[in-house]
């Protein structure tokens, strides 16, 4: 439990190389867009198998969105950041320089 | 690429430090923004070098302050290909940037990609009326520099407008200055005004917008 002792406060669930990359690509896309399964696995270089695992893992967490629809009758998969996911983001990064930033005893005004 | 290779390996097993996982961060931001975004640079050098190089070949046609005269047929060539490869430019970057993407920011990207398209035919259907009641040849010009540099400058304002960008929205006033200056400078000038301030204008912004550092695109 090394891991966990390590990065106190940290988001487990965005807390690992694969997720946090994901994570980032969803986050760049404006507010309420979507981008295809294939083109999310080709920004990030990961097999299909494995880009599915982990964003089941941040769908559970109610972080990413995933939409199935049809065009012409070709299935097309759907994955977007929801706005919980925006925010775990955010609190993940502040979270981050936080620990970064050494402690100042400084009063404020 | 080094970190491409290790993000799928190390993945959960290797807990990420506090620091690691900021330098992730930012390489993968800085490799999507690359990768989806839209590249400026691409948008305005093209018709950066087509402004500089074909208005100042036509220039050249005419006699001049500057000892060289192009033939017109020379100067017909240059300015055709090069605008014709700053449209095709154009249109395939806009088109692949953000592929894959759906939703509102792809809305706008298409409609303000159709804006240009449809200003421009519409603006060359009132020019080719208005010629065909019979002007002269240096109004005919005048009507044409100025016509497209102002549909030019009200779209940069309106592409500031939509993506809250100073800088473009300035490029926009720029152009509607050069526009009406161009007309001012009458012809041949006009010609000059077009390739120097036009030109200028266009490659001072694809120069400015390679240096600038990425935003983040995702805007409450």
């Amino acid at each position: 439990m090394s891991a966990i002792v390590s990065s106190p406060g940290l988001d487990p669930v965005i807390h690992a190389q694969a997720r946090l990359r994901v994570t980032v690509v969803l986050a760049a896309l404006a507010t309420e867009d979507r981008i295809t399964f294939p083109r999310l696995q080709q920004l990030l270089d990961m097999t299909a198998g494995n880009l599915s695992t982990h964003l089941r893992k941040l769908e559970d967490a109610g972080y990413v969105q995933i939409t199935k629809a049809h065009q012409r009758r070709t299935p097309v998969t759907h994955v977007a950041l929801t706005e919980r996911g925006r925010r775990a983001f955010a609190d993940y990064t502040a979270a981050l320089r936080a620990l970064l930033t050494p402690p100042t005893d400084q009063p404020r005004g | 690429m080094a970190g491409e290779d290790t993000g799928a390996r190390l993945d959960e097993d290797s807990p990420l430090s506090a620091g690691e996982s900021l330098a992730l961060i930012e390489r993968q931001q800085r490799e999507v923004h690359r990768r989806l975004g839209v590249n400026a640079a691409l948008f305005y050098g093209p018709w950066g070098a087509a402004y500089l190089l074909g208005f100042g070949s036509v220039f050249l046609t005419y006699p001049s302050a500057v000892p060289l005269r192009l033939p017109g047929g020379l100067a017909a060539v240059i300015t055709g290909v090069l605008f014709a490869a700053a449209i095709v430019v154009s249109v395939v970057h806009g088109a692949r940037a953000g592929r894959g993407v759906r939703g509102p920011s792809r809305m706008v990207g298409a409609m303000y990609g159709w804006s240009w398209t449809l200003g421009f035919g519409a603006m060359y259907a009132v020019n080719i009326g208005v010629t065909r009641l019979g002007l002269p040849a240096d109004a005919v010009t005048l009507l044409y520099s100025g016509s497209a540099l102002v549909l030019v400058g009200v779209l940069y304002l309106a592409g500031g407008a939509l993506w809250q960008d100073r800088f473009q929205y300035g490029l926009g006033v720029w152009m509607l200055v050069t526009g009406a200056g161009s007309v001012l400078a009458g012809v041949p000038g006009n010609f000059a005004v077009l390739s120097l301030a036009g030109g200028g204008g266009l490659l001072l912004t694809a120069g400015y917008f390679t240096l600038r550092p990425p935003r983040q695109r995702a805007r409450p």
